[in-house]
């Protein structure tokens, strides 16, 4: 067993290694990108133009220094905001009705004592809609979305929550696989129904796990915002990309300014809760 | 008993409050004016029945295999500069090399603050800073993904560097050890599997960032959904996210089976 475990371990190690030379030779080698070249001196020229810019030097109107922009990109900011509440409030729903059945032992019957046929049906349904929610990024569910919803926080909140329910799904499932089976099987011995084993046995011991999870996706969710902005779906996303089509470089410093400051303010505020949970 | 029901007291208040702001949020919609276009419920029907028609003649494999190459390829390079970056910054972050308390806060606080920085931008307007001041090169969606990932490594890094028991460390010094070589002999290896397992589950978000590199005009996976879906081929749509699904599936089993193999 020992000589296998280290045979993986190096096999796992020189597939990474040929992994990582293949790709540095298929991007230098077949592609031509030249490092060099990068920092040519007219592509530097066109940096220190573009750094210019979004500094507003020799530019008229500097968008950071003007008090109706910043009310402007304030309003942004707002419903940046509520388009992550409400992300995080639809996948925390969703995965709220599916992670029971998605937990393996729910599905094996060693959690409530009792077997039925279609658990297992159910268990693999759910978790191929996890596997497919999550594998999918949140920009390409946005595109999709967008066919679907007129242009608004809403089409941006949903193409969030479609990609975060499944890492929600799988990360709380797990924390319900990891309880301490023995309260719950005796509540179920004596007698409770599924929906009292829920709420006196199982939600009172993962809650405080789950909410951390929550709290961690919502500080990701945050970060994302901007990108499903870009394919209009609202928010400081959706102003980023009309700025840089008009070229309006100072409106973009603004609104990455008011980006970093929501990121900012989600991080703090998730890392204070985790410990007003504890 | 009092503490408990305080607990609950504090949960419930906590409850309240997170049902409101969600609440508030849906507010923001402007639900009278209809949220779905005139024809969204006919096109949403559509894209679903796709899903189980996804487009498979010979031409359409090739270029998915081409595009998934592309990604991983990306997602690669990428994150093996993310690796360099984050195990430089992490443990220069950790302040274990510090050898008096102040440079150690000053280290500390000065490399996390710029490991937080990195991580704060999201890759992709990386990408875009770097494609509008570089021009577009396989090295804007490369670095853009090196960025943040060594960044959100290094923290990670940095803080599992951070919780390592201190009672070897200091058999190592009383035994007459560097500063190095308590960090080679000491922290690394007790903290060596642990890192490994973040950094294949950062990988596999790498492999989903570096599909949506497409979007600033970079070649993969997501560039082709993107042109399938301006072309309205949902069946097309459907055969690169499948792709993108396997390569997922197939990096996330690949580390379980590491960690599965770790653990024994």
């Amino acid at each position: 067993m020992k000589k296998r475990k280290f045979n993986f371990m190096w096999f796992s190690f020189y597939a990474f290694l040929l992994l990582i030379g293949a790709s540095w030779y298929f991007v230098i080698g077949v592609e031509k990108a030249s490092l060099t070249e990068l920092f040519s001196n007219e592509n530097m020229e066109y940096a220190s133009k573009f750094f210019k810019g979004l500094l507003g030097v020799g530019e008229e109107e500097i968008a950071f220094l003007n008090q109706e922009s910043w009310s402007d990109a304030f309003t942004l900011s707002i419903e940046t905001l509520q388009m992550s509440i409400m992300a995080i409030g639809f996948s925390t729903i969703v995965m709220f009705l599916t992670v029971i059945p998605a937990a393996r032992n729910v599905a094996d019957g060693s959690m409530t004592l009792s077997k039925k046929w279609y658990r297992w049906f159910v268990f693999g349904l759910i978790r191929i809609s996890y596997i497919f929610s999550r594998a999918i990024p949140e920009l390409v569910w946005a595109m999709i979305v967008i066919f679907i919803f007129k242009p608004g926080i809403l089409p941006g909140a949903i193409a969030l929550a479609l990609h975060n329910f499944g890492i929600l799904g799988k990360l709380c499932a797990e924390v319900i696989e990891d309880t301490d089976s023995r309260p719950i099987r005796n509540l179920a011995s004596s007698g409770a129904n599924p929906a009292q084993i829920l709420m006196y046995g199982v939600f009172p011991t993962v809650l405080p796990k789950f909410l951390t999870y929550i709290l961690y996706r919502w500080e990701v969710i945050m970060r994302t915002t901007i990108v499903v902005g870009f394919v209009g779906a609202g928010g400081l996303g959706q102003q980023f990309k009309l700025s840089m089509s008009f070229f309006h470089y100072t409106e973009i410093t603004l609104l990455l300014i008011c980006y970093l400051i929501l990121v900012f303010i989600a991080d703090y505020i998730s890392e204070k809760s985790r410990y007003f949970v504890k | 008993m009092s503490m408990f029901s305080f607990d609950l007291h504090k949960r419930k208040i906590l409850t309240v409050f997170l049902l409101l702001l969600f609440v508030w949020s849906l507010l923001g919609v402007k639900w009278q004016d209809g949220v779905i276009h005139a024809s969204g419920v006919g096109t949403a029907s559509e894209i679903f029945m796709a899903m189980f028609t996804p487009e498979l003649s010979a031409n359409i494999l090739a270029l998915a295999f081409e595009s998934s190459w592309i990604t991983l390829a990306y997602a690669t390079a990428g994150m093996s500069l993310a690796l360099v970056l984050g195990l430089v910054f992490g443990i220069l972050a950790s302040g274990v090399l510090a050898t008096r308390k102040s440079s150690r806060t000053f280290l500390k606080g000065s490399f996390r603050g710029l490991l937080g920085f990195m991580r704060a931008i999201h890759e992709l307007v990386w990408a875009w800073l770097f494609v509008a001041s570089f021009g577009l090169s396989p090295y804007a969606a490369i670095f853009a993904l090196a960025i943040p990932y060594g960044g959100i490594l290094g923290r990670i890094f940095a803080d599992m560097i951070n919780d390592v028991p201190k009672e070897p460390i200091q058999a190592l010094q009383a035994a007459g050890a560097s500063k190095l070589q308590c960090l080679f002999y000491g922290y690394l290896p007790s903290v060596k599997n642990s890192m490994i397992s973040y950094t294949m589950y950062r990988y596999e978000c790498a492999i989903r960032s570096s599909a949506i590199m497409s979007f600033v005009g970079l070649g993969g996976l997501g560039y082709q959904i993107q042109l399938s879906l301006d072309d309205l081929n949902y069946d097309e749509v459907w055969t690169f996210m499948y792709f993108l699904t396997i390569i997922v599936v197939l990096i996330d089993g690949w580390s379980s089976l590491l960690r599965k193999r770790m653990a024994k």
